[in-house]
């Protein structure tokens, strides 16, 4: 048995934390929550200050597993999701193979349940290895419970194949996820076409790339009656598209990643690939229309994207070096950090985005703090402090935009 | 003797300081002079090495830093890396290590990816010397441009000249842009505009026609090459066509005389494309000018650079 004591408990129901303590049975399983709670034989953890958050649920992970071991593994993915505060995860399907058949999933599920950490579901492909050229196979994931399908950063080109992807999805009511971009657009670009990629030198990536291509998916999605969910999304005209089509009624939500709500372009200085980060980083204005839409509910979901690359990976050229950075371990940090701590949003907003919706959108019930149901949530202390460098990272890549900066906040503990 | 801060490496033409320009076009005029003697060395580099690493095929820079070291009295090693042998960006953290094992206190550096002098200077204590990267820039080009236009026109504050054609991939038009900038010289550029960048500096003012430039009277025009093998898509419809729109044709030389503008060009020249054989026998042309002065600015530019390899 555990006590909780002096805590306050943040849940989605209103920006109001709730002080109260906490019991926890050797099984995992709250007994009860309410105001100084006897201690009898339970050992006590003394929680003053801190606030209990239920576990966040990150929709948007690579884990690395099969054959990019050397970047991430299962176990380490699993290690970094908790110490971040993450306890349910979504994991993308861009490994070697890629998992775009129902024998594939079956050993990546059984390669999860061996390891018995945090729950992690395995996405499956749109297309067979992520080629975009045929569908994958559909009833052997759904028949094993594939959470979505989604080719991860390879955007599928031909509108044709995607809108028979959506239709045959529709069949399974199975979630299609778009990562929104338009390859004959984004060719080589690396960084926001714009001010800095004249000033870089480097190949631009322009926004209408990912403009187009919300459009697109939104229309198709309009016309199949398919669920639809938009991956990383980064500019306010993407939003007001989305906008427009939830007003229509179309089933869409969409996700927006820690790293495009607080970094635009003008923090990509000398060349620092830790911000080559997918989509490019954009206009310091697009920030700003990123959190009016996940204020106003037009954004659904907060997803960290996290990508690990191993460091020599990332100490090539701006160019050269690999999209993404390490990000399950900074994202609940610098959310409280940038918005929470300042006063721009409150917890439950955060557990509305980071837990409740993404749970709900893979058909898992949100989870809270009370009695009767499994502990799951972390001990977050506000008045900590937590220096992001190599050293804090359980990932195997602590490559991130982050590196160096000192985090309002700390996760003491996390329960699962 | 100056008070300058020691600098190790040349990266970039935004971070120079304008005593810095000073002092490198400063030096550049007595090893301009140099060439005129029958001894066109100085010892000043004796027993020190350059290496010039160059991931680009080039000939025209690349002999350039090799003679402006020899005159320094350095050793130059030249080292030219195909870019079809190397796995891209991957073995860069390799190469640096065997950079580091040649000793080497000054490091030449061409490459085709934008910011790889940067990652090449933090890693070693040799000066770097960016020749060209990307589209990013290419500062000795900006150096002798700011030269050679300093040469004719001593009062160069407040002078205009255009740089017409493809300033989207071009380092040449960023890095000369933004140091005539810092000089007091006004820029307008022209050319199609799918390769005018939104994205470039507000000094930067554009012109819709020939007839623009000429009436904004130029003091020097400046045609870019037209980077026919760095192109990854179609921004204009023909070589043909980018010559009638854009080129210096006898028509357009007649204007350009008749306003007494210069004429500059960072090379190789496509003959019939930027310019036509007859405006190349043009006599107010500074094309060879620029490429001796290329050979001083560089020698100015070694004199300059600290590297930190040197205990003496």
């Amino acid at each position: 048995m555990r006590l909780f004591k002096n805590g306050k408990i943040a849940s989605e129901a209103g920006p109001g934390l709730v002080e109260a303590d906490v019991l926890v049975n050797d099984e995992g399983i709250i007994l009860e929550v309410g105001p100084s709670l006897k201690e009898g034989d339970a050992e006590v953890t003394d929680c003053n200050g801190c606030v209990l958050v239920p576990g966040m649920f990150d929709l948007h992970v690579r884990g690395r597993e099969p054959g990019h071991e050397h970047k991430e593994t299962l176990r380490t993915c699993a290690e970094a999701a908790l110490h971040g505060g993450i306890t349910g995860l979504v994991l993308m399907p861009d490994t070697s193979p890629p998992i775009d058949s129902g024998n594939q999933l079956k050993s990546i599920q059984d390669r999860i349940a061996e390891l018995g950490s945090i729950e992690m579901l395995q996405a499956g492909c749109l297309t067979k290895g992520r080629a975009g050229e045929e569908l994958a196979g559909y009833s052997g994931l759904a028949a094993l419970g594939v959470p979505m399908l989604t080719d991860s950063d390879k955007a599928i080109s031909c509108p044709d194949l995607l809108r028979r992807c959506m239709e045959y999805a529709r069949d399974f009511d199975l979630l299609v996820t778009s990562h929104c971009e338009t390859p004959a657009l984004a060719k080589a670009g690396v960084v926001n076409e714009g001010r800095l990629s004249y000033r870089l030198g480097l190949p631009g990536l322009p926004t209408i790339s990912q403009e187009i291509a919300v459009e697109r998916d939104l229309a198709l999605a309009r016309h199949t009656g398919v669920r639809l969910h938009l991956q990383q999304i980064s500019t306010g005209m993407s939003l007001d598209a989305v906008r427009l089509s939830k007003r229509a009624g179309v089933r869409v939500s969409c996700e927006v990643s820690p790293h495009h709500l607080i970094f635009s372009e003008d923090d990509v200085t000398e060349y620092d690939t830790a911000f080559k980060i997918h989509p490019p980083l954009q206009k310091k204005e697009e920030t700003e229309a990123l959190l009016a839409g996940l204020l106003d509910d037009t954004i659904d979901v907060l997803a960290s994207g996290h990508a690990p690359h191993t460091a020599f990976e990332k100490s090539a050229d701006f160019g050269s070096a690999p999209w993404g950075a390490s990000a399950l371990e900074t994202s609940v940090l610098a959310i409280y950090d940038r918005f929470i701590e300042t006063g721009r949003f409150n917890w439950d907003l955060l557990i509305r985005k980071y837990s409740s919706a993404p749970r709900n959108l893979v058909g898992l019930d949100s989870i809270s703090i009370e009695s009767g149901r499994r502990a799951n949530f972390f001990v977050f202390d506000p008045e900590a402090e937590t220096v992001i460098n190599r050293d804090y990272f359980r990932s195997k890549c602590s490559v991130t935009p982050f590196s160096g900066q000192s985090l309002k906040g700390a996760i003491r503990e996390v329960l699962v | 003797m100056n008070d300058l801060k020691p600098r190790k490496d040349l990266l970039d033409i935004e971070s120079l300081e304008l005593d810095e320009i000073e002092y490198v076009l400063g030096n550049a005029v007595p090893f301009k002079q140099l060439f005129q003697r029958s001894v066109k060395k100085v010892p000043t580099l004796r027993g020190k090495t350059v290496l010039n690493l160059f991931y680009e095929p080039s000939t025209r820079t690349s002999s350039s830093f090799e003679v402006a070291a020899n005159r320094m009295s350095a050793d130059v090693t030249n080292f030219s890396v195909s870019s079809s042998s190397i796995t891209k960006g991957e073995s860069l953290l390799d190469t640096i290590e065997t950079l580091q094992a040649m000793q080497s206190d000054y490091i030449v550096i061409r490459h085709q990816a934008a910011g790889v002098p940067n990652i090449v200077a933090k890693h070693t204590g040799a000066s770097v010397i960016n020749a060209g990267d990307g589209y990013h820039a290419h500062p000795t080009q900006a150096l002798l441009d700011t030269m050679t236009f300093r040469e004719v026109h001593p009062d160069y504050a407040g002078k205009r000249i255009a740089i017409i054609g493809d300033v989207l991939h071009s380092r040449v038009a960023r890095s000369t842009s933004t140091l005539f900038n810092k000089q007091g010289i006004e820029v307008g550029v022209l050319g199609p505009g799918a390769l005018i960048p939104e994205g470039r500096p507000d000094f930067m003012q554009r012109f819709q026609s020939w007839e623009d430039v000429f009436d904004w009277k130029p003091h020097a025009i400046y045609l870019l090459r037209v980077q026919m093998e760095r192109q990854e898509g179609q921004f204009f419809p023909s070589i043909a066509e980018y010559h009638k729109m854009y080129g210096m044709n006898s028509d357009r030389l007649v204007s350009m005389r008749k306003l007494g503008a210069y004429l500059m060009h960072p090379g190789p020249v496509n003959r019939g494309v930027e310019v036509t054989d007859e405006a190349m026998g043009y006599e107010k042309s500074l094309i060879s000018t620029q490429v001796e002065n290329g050979i001083a600015v560089r020698m100015a530019v070694l004199h300059w650079l600290k590297p930190e390899t040197q205990k003496d």
